[in-house]
């Protein structure tokens, strides 16, 4: 292998099977979607709409009022003060037009704004429910990029787009028909040039869709690529990878460049073969006109007035004007599609529009669950089989045990062999075969928020945010007052070095817990459980990382908190599983004995 | 790292504002300016093009509606076809449209191509600027702000030159020219020119700029934020769900999707009332063109085809220049995105290289001498006259209780920060005195913290040593105890290890890290808590094995296990800053 692995920002080998799965995605279905969310703010996209048309008919009063007033000072010689009246009707249709394209946009952006917020929190509600065996075979960055850019990228589709596709819908039409009565030829001309853009712009339309598709997927590797580079940059200082991963950045946005590049070209192309139609019919509609004048050309019953001339000279870009908006908009429905196919690719289902129509999007939040007895758990697991993506055999194979209410039970076995799994699936957070039973019920059949308060699980890395550590204790109980913070904290030996802290609790700490030894982090999240009141505890080796000393301390504490109620207990330690009477033991194979 | 938290979180409240930071008001489109300034030298040749090509697109355009609007009043208002020359305006007609159509295609093309090599350039830049810092200065950000900083915010930076300073450019030399040509018949009408020229490209957009830059800088923010909150519950999913914490990580996150909503709505409605503006300018500029063209008309010093030419030819002018307001909307954006970044290139880092390195030394014989260190100046010592010395080969454990400052110390013997009093050397020279490139190509540290980056099993050990043949990946597989289990996956070195190595388990992700520390050539290893998160029997396994598998290299490292006997040559305790010798047989 002569690439260095830095040098490898995009490999091409990994297992992005559903990123290719979107390539041949039905892309029908998933502008049926994007319709379909359109429904979710129905008032601000119709005003949206219906702006452009209505200004659109004031353009073309507009427009006669001005040829006429031209036509009178210059054809009639009509003298100045007689004019003012037309200009006045002018300047006044000018301002509503100015007003009710200023209504539209406002309108149009409201709608793309209140579509995007739903979106945003039933795509993320979803992703939570989906759990987080699911979220493990994502990269954060990537979902990341799905919530805040891929939704972004709908934008336009809503406040642009769709009302610029109604204005091209109708208005060249319109136009042109408006035109027939002053002059028949130079409305056919435009009648006849107009209907062709379309079909030359889907043409080219086609091409770019997959253009931006693969450019917005660079794109959220990229994201993807730098979330994990930030995160290891010191291990990359560290093994003198900092020139190599220079490289690798740059190579990595020389990709973004090129795919956006890619887009870029061909929607330049089709604008400009837009352009280039438009200017035929400009074209042959003023040379038509100016031949009409100089009789070279005679296909009207009466001489052609200068009003009519002009009309037709100043209506004539106005035919193509909303065409062009139309190209200039069509990119964000390109952009809109291909970032579909990324949210449809990355989160398998979308979420129903008529749910986000209804608001669903912003679920309301349910009361805290009826207190639960508080009393000991019963566990029975029997035939459970666990397995990991890419390990060939189940982690865990038909493992069978139970728990008696009340007990305390230590789980050890090699690391790597499964504890971590199995205490997952208890919780419920991980799916396998067989049964788990808690307190006689299997736990499929479990209310999930009765399930979370009857089961505590402290996992082997917890999960410390950016924030104070008195907020990463009340994430496992917000309503917790400050004493009780201070109790558990110092249950878990946390004040033990909080105290020393210039803000004690208070403090800040950075990204996953940056401040704190990995010993502090574990007894941090620890200080969690003390705040809850669980029936069943399951404990992912809260010691490691302890010293003698503050380990029997923690010790002590866990199993005197655990009275009374069911633990399981994963641990490495000798002087650990000495403090329990029953030791469960993995062996290789999976079992459980 | 892992060191008690002190003065590296003191720092932390202030990170707030430092995200937040706006430019200080005066003077953002100077630092703007000066961001890109350099980066537009380098690629000057192509935006001149580009700038050129805009230029060209603009004046054909006003040309051809002015022509036509000449040509078609004339025509009508000639009695006798003969006496017309048709074909020289009809020629310019068509040539003018065609001329547009290809300079508007290669302004895009170049404009864009321009910009885009531009912004990698800047990507690779800012990225290179973030190498050097240390870890207390990168904690200030989070990691979904620094990666929207190098992703969102260095594209916010785009619409600066092709949406703002090329259509401004554009409109003022393209109106001044309009300008002289209406004056020769209307100067009232000219002078009416000038000041809507005036104020739709350089006022409105000022304005514009100056009024977007709060809710510009609100949608980064809220955009940073949002990234934020994803990455937090993608990485906490587990312990979210097991705290039952998901409706306060939703509400969280609602929060941030609306404050996004809140502040892109106020810069689009900013963007439209800038375009209602410019619209309302051009039709105030037809009309006086109308109201002053129709005196003159009748007093006979304006043809009547050159007033319709000139009508046609504003109105024209003002369809050409009409994207400008969608950039200076952006603009303020454009302003903050800029300053963040500014930010980033801006920060320099801590622990510096000297302007003339020492060569680096044969021997690696590493010295801790008489040092003190406290994490802020004046604040508490976390270590104590502490002295040590590895010479090479030489294997030192340090235990202690967690928090004691055996990371601490650990993280001096590679100069990731600088002791408060005393020195550290590596065969005599003074750690400040290396480059700290050779300094870590001789002594490498497994952290407590070491990630395994996206990849696979082999490019992640790869990154400690990548000339390493296969045989080499293997033995330092086996060494860290995890040959057998890459043996018994379907596709070996090459298996996914997925982000953060979460498809390993977290004692196996720890055995890869130590494995790529292994093969580092380096002949100092230092290792933090090595065997933190594997079962007791790998950890007797792997301290059993460390003589063999660092092969003569000196080792010292800091752990919490019990050690076989014969492993290691000293053991020190770690207490409250000092270091004590353990007594008794290692």
């Amino acid at each position: 292998m002569s690439l260095t692995p830095a040098a490898q920002p995009v490999p091409a080998d990994e297992p992005a099977a559903p990123l290719a799965a979107a390539a041949s995605s039905p892309g029908r279905a998933h502008a049926r979607w994007l319709a379909g969310l359109a429904r979710a703010a129905r008032r601000p996209l119709m005003a949206a709409v219906a702006a452009p048309l209505l200004a659109g008919a004031l353009l073309l009063a507009q427009t006669w009022f001005l040829a006429q007033v031209l036509h009178q000072a210059i054809a009639e010689g009509a003298p100045v003060g007689t004019l003012y009246g037309g200009i006045a009707v002018v300047a006044t249709l000018m301002g509503a037009r100015v007003l009710l394209t200023w209504l539209g946009e406002r309108a149009g952006q409201r709608a793309a704004e209140s579509i995007k917020l739903s979106l945003r929190q039933a795509l993320f509600a979803q992703l939570l429910a989906r759990g987080p065996q699911w979220t493990r075979g994502q990269r954060s960055g990537e979902l990341a990029s799905m919530l805040a850019e891929q939704v972004e990228a709908l934008d336009g589709f809503f406040s642009r787009y769709l009302p610029a596709m109604v204005a091209a819908a109708f208005l060249p039409l319109a136009f042109a028909l408006a035109l027939m009565p002053v002059d028949w030829v130079a409305g056919l001309i435009l009648l006849l040039t107009a209907p062709l853009i379309p079909v030359f712009m889907a043409l080219v339309g086609w091409g770019a869709e997959a253009a931006n598709r693969r450019h917005l997927q660079a794109f959220a590797r990229l994201s993807g690529f730098f979330a994990d580079r930030v995160r290891g940059l010191a291990t990359l200082k560290l093994f003198g990878r900092a020139q190599a991963e220079a490289q690798a950045v740059r190579d990595a946005t020389e990709v973004v460049r090129a795919k956006t590049m890619a887009v870029l070209r061909i929607a330049f192309l089709s604008s400009a073969v837009l352009e280039f139609f438009a200017a035929l019919g400009v074209a042959g509609v003023a040379l038509y006109v100016g031949l009409s004048y100089l009789g070279f050309v005679d296909l009207r019953v009466s001489p052609l007035s200068l009003q009519a001339g002009l009309f037709c000279l100043l209506m004539a870009p106005e035919v193509y004007a909303p065409l062009r908006q139309f190209a200039a908009h069509y990119h964000d429905r390109a952009t809109a599609r291909a970032a579909t196919a990324q949210l449809a690719a990355t989160f398998e289902t979308l979420p129903e529009p008529a749910a986000l129509a209804a608001g669903q999007g912003q679920e309301t939040l349910r009361a805290p669950a009826a207190q639960p007895a508080s009393d000991a758990a019963a566990l029975q697991v029997s035939g459970l089989v666990l397995r990991a993506p890419g390990r060939p055999l189940p982690v865990i194979d038909a493992a069978g045990f139970s728990l008696a209410p009340g007990e305390h039970v230590a789980l050890a076995g090699a690391s790597g062999i499964g504890k971590s799994t199995l205490l997952e699936a208890l919780a419920g957070l991980r799916d396998g075969e067989g049964t788990i039973r808690l307190d006689g019920r299997p736990l499929a059949d479990w209310p999930r928020a009765d399930l979370r308060q009857r089961v505590a699980l402290i996992s082997q890395r917890p999960y410390l945010q950016a924030g104070s550590i008195a907020g990463n204790l009340r994430l496992a109980a917000p309503q917790a007052d400050a004493e009780a913070l201070h109790r558990a904290a110092e249950r878990a030996g946390v004040l033990r070095f909080a105290q020393d802290l210039p803000q004690g609790l208070d403090t800040e700490l950075g990204p996953r817990g940056y401040g704190l030894s990995g010993g502090q982090a574990q007894r941090v999240a620890l200080a969690r459980l003390f705040l809850r009141d669980p029936g069943l505890v399951l404990l992912d080796e809260p010691t490691a990382h302890l010293d003698g000393g503050t380990r029997d301390a923690v010790l002590r504490e866990i199993l005197a908190f655990c009275e009374g109620r069911t633990l399981l207990l994963v641990t490495h330690d000798e002087a650990v599983l000495d403090a329990f009477p029953r030791v469960l033991r993995i062996q290789a194979g999976g079992r459980v004995a | 790292m892992s060191t008690p938290v002190h003065a590296r979180t003191a720092a932390l409240p202030a990170q707030a504002a430092a995200g937040a930071s706006m430019p200080a008001r005066r003077h953002w489109a100077r630092d703007l300016w000066r961001l890109l300034a350099p980066l537009y030298r380098q690629r000057a040749g192509a935006l001149a093009a580009a700038f050129a090509l805009a230029g060209v697109t603009l004046a054909a355009g006003v040309g051809l509606l002015g022509v036509s609007g000449w040509f078609l009043t004339g025509a009508a208002l000639t009695t006798a076809g003969m006496a017309f020359n048709l074909f020289a305006p009809s020629a310019l007609v068509r040539g003018l449209s065609f001329l547009r159509i290809a300079a508007r295609y290669g302004e895009r093309v170049t404009g864009h191509g321009a910009t885009l090599r531009l912004l990698a350039d800047l990507r690779t830049v800012v990225f290179g600027k973030l190498l050097p810092l240390d870890l207390a200065q990168l904690s200030r950000y989070r990691d979904g702000d620094l990666v929207a900083r190098l992703t969102g915010d260095v594209d916010a930076l785009d619409s600066v030159f092709l949406l703002v300073l090329v259509p401004i450019a554009c409109a003022l030399l393209g109106g001044a020219a309009l300008g002289v040509v209406l004056g020769l018949w209307l100067p009232a009408a000219a002078w009416t020119l000038a000041v809507s020229v005036g104020a739709s490209a350089l006022l409105v957009p000022w304005w514009l700029a100056q009024a977007s830059r709060a809710p510009g800088a609100a949608a980064q923010q809220a955009a940073a934020e949002l990234r934020s909150q994803a990455l937090q519950a993608v990485e906490g999913h587990a312990d979210l769900l097991a705290l039952d914490a998901e409706g306060a990580a939703r509400r969280e996150f609602a929060q941030a999707c609306t404050a996004l909503s809140r502040a892109r709505q106020r810069q689009a409605n900013l963007g439209t009332a800038g375009q209602a503006a410019l619209q309302a300018v051009a039709g105030a500029c037809v009309l006086a063109v109308l109201v002053w063209g129709l005196p003159a008309l009748r007093n006979g010093t304006l043809p009547g085809p050159v007033l319709v030419g000139l009508l046609l030819a504003v109105l024209g002018f003002f369809e050409v220049v009409g994207p400008l307001m969608r950039g200076a909307s952006r603009l303020g954006g454009a302003a903050s995105a800029g300053a963040r970044v500014a930010e980033l290139a801006a920060l320099s880092p801590a622990v510096r290289d000297p302007g003339t390195p020492a060569p680096p030394p044969a021997d690696v014989t590493l010295r801790v001498e008489a040092v003190d260190y406290a994490y802020a100046p004046g604040g508490r010592a976390v270590l104590r006259d502490v002295s040590l010395s590895v010479a090479p080969g030489e294997r030192i454990a340090l235990v202690g209780e967690s928090g004691a400052g055996k990371s601490t110390l650990l993280s001096l013997l590679l100069r990731l920060a600088d002791p408060t009093a005393g020195r550290v050397t590596l065969g005599g020279v003074d750690l400040r005195a290396l480059r700290q490139q050779d300094l870590h190509a001789r002594v490498t540290l497994l952290s407590q913290d070491a990630p395994v980056f996206l990849g696979t099993v082999r490019t992640n050990l790869l990154i400690g040593a990548p000339e390493a043949g296969e045989a080499a990946l293997w033995e330092a597989l086996d060494a860290a105890g995890l040959g057998a289990f890459v043996r018994g996956l379907p596709e070996g070195l090459d298996t996914w290890t997925g982000e953060t190595g979460r498809t390993l388990s977290a004692g196996q992700a720890r055995r890869l890290c130590l494995a790529r520390a292994l093969l580092s050539p380096a002949r100092v290893l230092v290792l933090d808590e090595p065997t933190q998160g594997l079962d007791a029997e790998t950890e007797r396994a792997f301290l059993a094995d460390l003589p063999r598998a660092a092969r003569g290299r000196s080792v010292v490292l800091s752990t919490h296990a019990s050690l076989p006997p014969g492993v290691m040559h000293r053991v020190l305790r770690v207490e409250s800053g000092r270091l004590l010798p353990v007594a008794g047989p290692v």
